[in-house]
């Protein structure tokens, strides 16, 4: 019942000889499945099942029911700026163009802020770091404010030139890199698309962005195509990221103890057993 | 642990999918992820091309049949007695009701199309609202108004000129005869 092709199936990815990595020091070494405890390798039974089971279905976490298009035209997420403004990717994404002003599609940024609320509940679901990027001065401090109640982190000053890409130099080896991007506004101060597009592309980090008429959507991995100026649009993005981050990570929580629970209960059951089972040699 | 810094080759999962084919990248976080839910379009990079030729872009401009009659009303009776009050969500200004009158009336079809958008006017008097006509027809007044009194005025100046100059030209005439008179006296 895997949702995914056969050839990346872990047998066939890392073969026949899996030797434990001890003191990794890599840069970019991500929260994996495996755990490696000396010789033992936990029953990959509870661990899978933690992880595969909200990929079972589309949209898993209900995302779709935290918003609606009333609520996205009455945050004034459809508009965009003028039309001499517009960028030349973003077209697809626009309905039409009002007395020179751009007016974004809204049909098309529900299903986009659908996929990208459904991504970004994923990965706080496994428990990845997010990182909340923006160059926008009027919105810095709600930004922080919403990282800080999610529980996540927040980079809305100054962005330096090497933080992901030198980041063993300049945080010191060992670091853990944020497993996503997520940019409310793509634009630094001088209307460039921001830096961390670039690098998180760079560094094989998925990014999630909020793109307005002037922005690429290019290298952006989720773009949702809305407007980043209005108080009341930047409002409503960071609401809707704050409650998806806590839901998933409130249901990680439930499901952690669940299985918990249920491996207590085995364990009791069969008493010879413990939920560690030797690798046989 | 490898890792591939190459963002205008492929997308990221591209990229990531190779490396964990070859066995050189451990599985990230959000490769399953991207695997069961993709976005709409892979990011790939793309270079920002100019059009050439008369290739255009696809977006539309935005004109609804209402705005014939937005257009002569905000010529004729300029912005609104009343101003747009935009905080509330559902908020109706003058023009627009002034455009759900007009198509009432025209759907009723008992008055003649040059005669609607007075009609609509009138209508909209008698349920309270009170338009005052903008300027095009004051300015013109008032402008022809100007130009008769200015044509007025300098009528008068240029005859008052020409008596000037032909009471000088007696004078001239007169002086001599006045100067010696004076010599005359003088002396």
């Amino acid at each position: 019942n895997c949702p995914f092709p056969a050839y990346l199936s872990r047998e066939s990815i890392l073969g026949e000889q899996q030797s434990p990595s001890k003191n990794n020091s890599c840069v970019a070494e991500q929260h994996g499945r495996e755990r490696w405890l000396g010789a033992f390798v936990l029953l990959p039974g509870a661990d899978d099942r933690l992880l595969t089971e909200p990929l079972s279905q589309p949209d898993f976490f209900n995302v779709k029911e935290l918003f609606s298009l009333k609520d996205l035209f009455n945050a004034r997420v459809h508009l965009g700026h003028k039309k001499g403004c517009r960028h030349r990717f973003m077209e697809p994404y626009i309905f039409g163009c009002r007395l020179d002003q751009d007016i974004i599609d809204l049909d098309q940024t529900m299903d986009h802020l659908q996929l990208a609320l459904n991504f970004t509940a994923h990965i706080a679901y496994r428990k990845g770091i997010i990182l909340f990027v923006s160059r926008n001065r009027q919105f810095c401090h709600l930004i922080e404010s919403t990282a800080r109640e999610c529980g996540e982190y927040a980079h809305t000053r100054y962005w330096q030139g090497g933080l992901l890409t030198n980041a063993p130099i300049q945080f010191g080896s060992g670091v853990r890199l944020p497993d996503l991007l997520i940019f409310l506004s793509s634009l630094n101060n001088v209307f460039e698309p921001h830096v961390a597009i670039r690098d998180a592309a760079k560094m094989n980090i998925p990014t999630v962005g909020v793109v307005d008429t002037n922005c690429n959507p290019c290298l952006i991995t989720y773009p949702i195509p809305g407007n980043d100026d209005s108080p009341t649009a930047m409002e409503l993005y960071c609401k809707l990221f704050k409650m998806t981050i806590i839901h998933a990570k409130d249901y990680r929580k439930q499901r952690e103890v669940f299985h918990e629970l249920q491996s207590k209960a085995e364990g009791e059951e069969m008493p010879g057993k413990g939920p560690h089972v030797p690798v046989s040699p | 642990m490898a890792g591939s810094r190459v963002q205008k080759v492929g997308s990221v999962f591209s990229r990531t999918r190779d490396l964990l084919r070859v066995g050189l990248l451990r599985q990230p976080l959000w490769f399953e992820v991207y695997a069961a839910c993709p976005p709409r379009r892979e990011p790939r990079y793309r270079l920002p091309r100019p059009r050439y030729g008369r290739a255009r872009d696809g977006v539309a401009e935005l004109f609804y049949p209402e705005d014939r009659v937005r257009a002569k009303f905000y010529r004729v009776y300029g912005s609104g007695p009343r101003p747009f009050d935009l905080s509330q969500p559902n908020y109706k200004s003058t023009c627009q009701r002034f455009v759900e009158k007009y198509n009432e009336l025209k759907e009723e079809g008992k008055i003649e199309e040059e005669k609607l958008f007075e009609e609509t006017g009138k209508a909209l008097l008698a349920s309270g609202i009170i338009l005052q006509r903008r300027g095009t027809d004051k300015v013109t007044q008032q402008s022809h108004q100007d130009a008769e009194a200015r044509d007025f005025v300098l009528h008068q100046q240029l005859q008052s000129v020409l008596e000037e100059m032909q009471g000088k030209k007696k004078d001239v005439e007169e002086q001599p005869p006045e100067l010696t008179q004076k010599e005359n006296l003088v002396s």
